[in-house]
């Protein structure tokens, strides 16, 4: 049962990944199936695709890999040229050679197209699309090149031995197997292969630095990729390219000794040496690109880091974020603003119809707004307001009345009189004490000009005391006087601390 | 209110609606420039009729700008307006040239306060621009459900974006079109020249001194309404 289990939970979860190894496959398969039987009613029926295509690829590896150079639609056509004469001795005019070249060109790169093929996903029980593309165009100083996809170099490689974690590491396996059995030949073609997948780093390195370029979350994701799959081989590929070099020497050291080889195979040993040194001093160049990268994605990450501390407006986070949102139509906010103003408006003559048929809605009622009372919101602040103003006019008028009684007094008489008057707590209140205090700003406070002409917080207080104040007449010519005694102290309440005593006297004028 | 005070303002106001210059550099409108700057009382009437019509000025190198911001039904440009001017016929599309104009900015403006030096753009640097950008969702595109792709999404611009050669074989040199890559940078590049915010010299494309003006200022100035939108179509998405 367990086994059945794991059989079926192997094909569903395996499936996915199979049909991405196979999709660099695909166009093979297209192409060299019927190509040339409808072209020109099979005219050109002998030439083989599948062989074409294998050459193709293996001159823009020569090109791209090898040279480090891309290829110019001119360069393919003049390959292709001899390998119509050479491999089918097909001698054609130029006219109609130049046509099927660029029919074969259009069919390799599916006229510009991916390749694409359905598959059945088992895991989400859906159909999916696959895409591949073997060549891949782009434009440099008006000129248009071709380079092969990394899809297309792996497709070559592949064809001829199976890949590895590291296919560096697995050529090299190869390349000391070849040695020891003496085929320096074919050591050579797998120092051609080390070198290519060297090539592919290179090319993955630069994606990998770009990707952080543009977006340093996705290019992080590329990065790891990358440390992964290629920059994790390093050491030991090192190591088996130090071995290989002396598989080489000693066989080198055989030619010495004995000289019993055949020159040819001595000339292969030391291509084989030549090519294994250049392949070596490309490694390390990837090596130290590497470390570059290293370095830059550092840096690339620690400047995004600080950008997002900006004030201004960042363009490129800007940019992740709509994509991260999916939402295209996001940018109309940023391309919008910087048109120029739509002055002359055209009028849609389909509008005329939609004008016509459109058909009103019958009975729609209107909703009924009641008539509502605002509310009064009374804020803390207001009530706190609204509180001291209450105290102060009631310590105010306590102390005017205690004035008329006693002309002049102290404060230590007036806190008796307002301990009777309010009971004692009164000497506990905060706003008992705030009164003092800005009582004492003043000496002298002459009261009917301060009813005119309030000037501290203190007098515009004794003016709303006095205001709404039915003895206010009694008072009007009335002057308070406010002396602080600093010698005398004051207990005020029970263990409460002690204040300077003042004088008050209430003159009348 | 000064008559004549208010006629000027009215004048700067009626040749920025036109697309024509205030500047002090242009002669035909350096005079208006200078009472603009000087006279307070015009300043203040261009400023308000401009706000009244919802239109946002900016003064740049000596040099007044207006933009209708987004949004605006009277002065700014309707999808089908701008599909029309532009020469595409669908919103993916309309979206892709969107973005081609935004790695243009890219291209010039990391961000609103610190420019990226870049004197001039051409066709190659915007494909490349792009390509870069857009890596994250063609990479999706070797697996990928057709069902699931909505109308307008960065997956399906990708899509538009990706399945065109750079250049087509026929075209060879670089001409506006909707069958190639170059052929769409060229549209947006001609678009944007009719904009005034870009201005051709042998195939390189500089950026103007209007389109500086309002990439330095408009976006500092609104970026809490821009990045208030995204948020609310963040929240949108969640639901």
């Amino acid at each position: 049962m367990s086994e059945e289990y794991s059989l079926l939970r192997d094909i569903v979860y395996e499936h996915n990944e199979r049909i991405r190894n196979l999709k660099k496959c695909y166009p093979f398969f297209k192409l060299a199936e019927n190509s040339f039987q409808q072209y020109k009613e099979g005219k050109y029926a002998s030439l083989d695709m599948g062989y074409i295509i294998m050459a193709i690829l293996r001159f823009f590896m020569e090109e791209n890999n090898f040279k480090e150079k891309d290829v110019a639609y001119e360069e393919y056509a003049a390959f292709l040229h001899v390998i119509l004469q050479q491999d089918f001795a097909m001698y054609l005019e130029e006219e109609e050679e130049g046509e099927l070249v660029s029919y074969i060109f259009d069919k390799l790169t599916n006229d510009g197209h991916p390749f694409t093929y359905q598959y059945f996903e088992p895991l989400e029980k859906k159909k999916k699309t696959v895409r591949t593309r073997w060549i891949e165009s782009k434009m440099r100083k008006e000129q248009l090149y071709y380079t092969l996809s990394a899809d297309g170099i792996a497709f070559y490689l592949e064809t001829k031995e199976m890949k590895e974690e590291s296919s560096i590491s697995v050529a090299q396996v190869l390349l000391g197997k070849m040695i020891s059995s003496q085929n320096f030949k074919g050591g050579i073609q797998v120092i051609r292969r080390i070198n290519n997948e060297v090539s592919r780093l290179k090319v993955r390195k630069q994606e990998v630095l770009s990707a952080l370029g543009s977006d340093v979350f996705e290019g992080t994701k590329a990065y790891d990729d990358f440390v992964k799959t290629g920059m994790q081989w390093f050491e030991e590929e090192q190591k088996l390219f130090a071995k290989n070099k002396q598989l080489i020497e000693k066989a080198l050291e055989q030619i010495d000794r004995h000289g019993h080889l055949a020159d040819s195979k001595a000339k292969d040993i030391y291509r084989l040496e030549e090519e294994l040194k250049k392949a070596i001093v490309r490694h390390s160049e990837l090596l130290y690109e590497c470390t570059d990268l290293q370095y830059k994605a550092d840096e690339m990450i620690r400047t995004a880091k600080f950008s997002r501390l900006r004030q201004s407006f960042d363009f490129t986070q800007v940019c992740r974020e709509i994509m991260k949102l999916d939402s295209p139509k996001l940018l109309e906010l940023l391309v919008n603003p910087l048109l120029c103003l739509r002055t002359k408006k055209t009028f849609s003559l389909a509008k005329i119809d939609d004008m016509l048929t459109v058909r009103l809605k019958e009975g729609e009622k209107g909703e009924k707004v009641k008539a509502q009372v605002e509310e009064n919101y009374v804020y803390p602040d207001e009530l706190e307001e609204e509180r001291i103003q209450n105290n102060y006019r009631v310590l105010i008028r306590s102390l005017l009345e205690f004035g008329q009684e006693r002309e002049s007094f102290t404060l230590s008489q007036w806190n008796e009189r307002l301990i009777q008057e309010f009971s004692s707590p009164i000497l506990q209140n905060g706003d008992f004490y705030s009164y003092l205090v800005h009582m004492c700003q003043k000496k002298e406070y002459p009261l009917e000009k301060l009813l005119k002409m309030p000037d501290t917080f203190f007098e515009k207080q004794v003016c709303l005391a006095l205001q709404d104040w039915d003895r206010q007449e009694e008072f009007l010519n009335c002057e308070l006087l406010v002396e602080p005694d600093v010698q005398e102290k004051v207990k005020m309440g029970r263990d409460a601390f002690e204040v300077s005593d003042i004088h008050f006297s209430l003159l009348y004028k | 209110m000064d008559t004549k005070e208010l006629e000027i303002a009215l004048e700067i106001v009626a040749r920025l609606i036109n697309g024509d210059s205030v500047s002090r550099g242009d002669k035909a409108s350096q005079s208006l420039y200078q009472e603009y700057e000087e006279n307070g009382q015009i300043y203040d009437y261009v400023n308000l009729i401009l706000k009244k019509m919802n239109l946002t000025l900016y003064e740049y190198n000596y040099s007044l700008y207006i933009t209708p911001g987004e949004n605006n039904k009277t002065f700014g440009y309707s999808n089908e307006e701008l599909k029309r001017e532009l020469g595409v016929k669908l919103n993916r599309e309309l979206y892709l040239c969107y973005f081609i104009i935004y790695c243009i900015i890219i291209k010039f403006y990391k961000n609103s306060a610190v420019s990226t030096y870049t004197e001039y753009v051409k066709a190659e640097d915007v494909i490349e621009t792009a390509d870069s950008l857009l890596l994250s969702f063609t990479k999706e595109l070797d697996l990928f459900d057709m069902e699931e792709l909505e109308e307008n999404s960065f997956k399906t611009i990708a899509m538009v974006w990706e399945d065109m050669p750079a250049l087509t074989v026929a075209e060879g040199t670089l001409r506006a079109s909707r069958n190639s890559k170059a052929g769409y940078v060229k549209m947006v590049f001609n678009f944007l020249t009719a904009q005034n915010l870009l201005l051709e010299n042998d195939k390189r494309y500089y950026i103007t001194e209007r389109m500086r003006a309002l990439v330095t200022n408009y976006f500092e100035e609104y970026k809490g309404r821009i990045y208030q939108i995204m948020k609310g179509e963040a929240e949108d998405g969640e639901y």
